[in-house]
């Protein structure tokens, strides 16, 4: 065989090859499509789509179906109630974030620092209370905040509060919140952070105690800078989630009349046009700002930070 | 590590930890140990016994038979409906995942890193943000107040198709998987053939997170569900309480429902997820969640 035939032959052969490349390739895509396709559809129907559908319906009366622009928009902004809502929600998630970052952040350390089997009972009793959720949390605490019934009677007694009103209105209602949120939520955390700690390099820690470190500089100057970035997501998660605050203020009505919290935070102010008032509109502008405002956090996780790894 | 332990001194450091650590147990410990000592007394122990008296059978029977009767054996009704969402939730959410999952790490192709950007933006944007939203375009769609919308709803977590790309893209075996192609296993049968059996471990772990999600889904159950026959637990927990008065120490009524029964009530709500808390605490412990958690 001549050089220059089997030079086309060989080229032959890669074209072809190429060809079956490119087929198998749009086969794969294809496959791909299809493994995707149910969690698409619900990324679709659950995640996109209703975001639009809410943008869209924020520009019109939604009674009269008719376009007005940012009139709901305007309402949303004039109503009294949604500036003293914003206020509640960010001194709810003020107190919840430094008590989560504090807490989480004190406890793992210390647990980090005792005896292991110890440590892993502790950590257990702390996550424990993360089985209490939604609806729960509040009724275990109305009871819980109740001198009359509650196991810490005497303290609360001690503290002169005689009665659940006391209790509430010495604490205040943000703080109440960020309590009940404290509970459930933080114990899952500092089993994250136990297993974090747990996984930091030995060679460090020994150089550094060899060094003459104790145990509370290893923990302060060693252990905190090395799980920083993680406690800051953690606070960063938080606030986003604290902002949709809901389910807390208004379950407060459960403890009688006299402690309804119908409109003490964003969401509930949303929930409160749709289901009170029957106007989807202006229901639909102030859930869009408060998803907006979702959103724009994560997309600063995603893009300006390296949390979460895609490739 | 060395198992050396430091001799036990109490200098004030050490004693200010164990000191914190023991306030940490009294704060996590005691509402949760409280709520299932609650469940075995009366009202009126409630009210004039210390805090941790125990309470006696009867009086739980008592209370077990008045909360289970209430209204038509409602809240059985509201145990079945949580399951039947649970359920179907948990399922959904699994096929929708675990091969979402599976096809991010195991394969290039075009749209493949929108997808995945879609997915981190969904996964942090709290689900809460969401649900007027998802109540808006049901209400549009004649689905809410349904078992299906519920459902359909609680199906969709990202969280679950980051968990599964992680997974498979730290776990599939390049080799098997390459040698399998060139045996000609299409990518079907690479997943179903290979991946699969392998994912025992994430299919767990994402049934975990979302059954702990959709059993304590309050807000989007409440804000769907008008037809208290469709209620789950948490929402028929509060229904429970706000139509008995039993939190509020106004005068009593002649419902059955009092401070004992609430309780109990509480105690179905949270014994499940308790339960399977300590059925996976050696997962817990050994670290899969690292990094797994979301807010």
């Amino acid at each position: 065989m001549s050089a220059t035939a089997m030079a086309s032959d060989m080229r032959a052969v890669a074209i072809d090859r190429a060809r079956k490349a490119k087929q198998k390739g749009r086969r794969d895509t294809r496959m791909s499509y299809l493994l995707l396709a149910p969690y698409l559809l619900l990324l679709l129907m659950f995640g996109l789509f209703p975001i639009a559908y809410a943008f869209g319906l924020s520009f019109f009366d939604t009674i009269e179906m008719v376009f007005w622009g940012v009139t709901n928009y305007q309402f949303v902004f004039d109503d009294f109630r949604v500036p003293a809502s914003v206020v509640n929600v960010l001194a709810f998630v003020a107190i919840w974030v430094t008590l989560t970052m504090i807490g989480v952040a004190v406890l793992s350390l210390m647990l980090d620092s005792i005896n292991r089997k110890t440590a892993n009972t502790l950590r257990t009793i702390y996550f424990l209370p993360g089985a209490v959720t939604s609806s729960a949390i509040v009724v275990l605490w109305l009871f819980v905040l109740d001198p009359s019934v509650s196991p810490f009677q005497p303290v609360l007694h001690t503290l002169g509060w005689g009665t659940r009103a006391d209790v509430i209105a010495s604490i205040g209602l943000a703080g109440v919140f960020a309590i009940m949120a404290y509970f459930s939520a933080s114990g899952g955390w500092i089993v994250v952070f136990g297993g974090a700690l747990a996984s930091l390099p030995t060679e460090v820690m020994e150089a550094a105690r060899i060094d003459g470190a104790n145990r509370f500089q290893l923990a302060t100057r060693i252990k905190l800078p090395m799980i920083w970035r993680s406690l800051v997501l953690m606070g960063i998660l938080s606030f986003a989630g604290g902002l949709q605050l809901f389910v807390e203020p208004q379950l407060m009505g459960l403890a009688g009349p006299q402690f309804a919290q119908n409109d003490w935070s964003l969401n509930q102010m949303a929930f409160q046009y749709a289901f009170r008032m029957g106007d989807f509109g202006a229901s639909a502008a102030l859930s869009t700002l408060l998803v907006g405002a979702s959103i724009i956090i994560a997309l600063v996780i995603v893009f300006a930070t390296k949390f979460y790894k895609i490739d | 590590m060395s198992t050396r332990q430091a001799p036990l001194r109490l200098n004030p450091g050490r004693f200010l930890v164990f000191a914190t650590l023991a306030f940490a147990v009294c704060f996590y410990g005691i509402p949760l140990l409280w709520l299932f000592v609650a469940g075995t007394r009366s009202e009126a122990s409630l009210l004039t016994q210390s805090p941790f008296a125990l309470g006696d059978w009867d009086s739980f029977v008592r209370t077990w038979n008045n909360l289970t009767t209430y209204n038509n054996f409602q809240i059985l009704t509201w145990t079945m409906n949580s399951l039947i969402y649970v359920v179907g939730g948990v399922l959904l959410s699994l096929i929708a995942c675990i091969p979402a999952g599976y096809a991010l790490a195991a394969s290039e192709f075009p749209g493949r890193k929108l997808v995945l950007i879609f997915t981190l933006i969904a996964m942090i944007t709290p689900s809460t943000a969401v649900v007027l939203p998802i109540f808006l375009e049901l209400n549009m769609l004649g689905l809410s107040n349904t078992y299906a919308g519920l459902i359909l709803a609680s199906g969709f977590f990202p969280f679950g198709v980051y968990l599964t790309y992680v997974y498979f893209s730290t776990s599939l075996p390049k080799g098997v998987m390459d040698s399998a192609r060139v045996d000609g296993a299409n990518r079907f049968q690479l997943f179903s053939r290979i991946a699969l059996p392998l994912a025992r471990p994430i299919i767990a772990l994402v049934a975990f997170f979302s059954f702990l999600g959709i059993w304590s889904n309050y807000f989007l159950a409440f804000v769907l569900l008008s037809d208290d026959k469709l209620y789950n637990l948490p929402v028929g927990l509060t229904a429970l309480v706000s139509g008995s008065g039993a939190l509020s120490n106004l005068p009593s009524n002649d419902v059955p429902i009092k401070k004992p029964e609430v309780v109990l009530a509480a105690i179905l709500v949270v014994l499940p997820v308790l339960l399977i808390f300590m059925a996976a605490q050696r997962f817990v412990r050994s670290g899969t969640l690292s990094g797994a958690e979301k807010g």
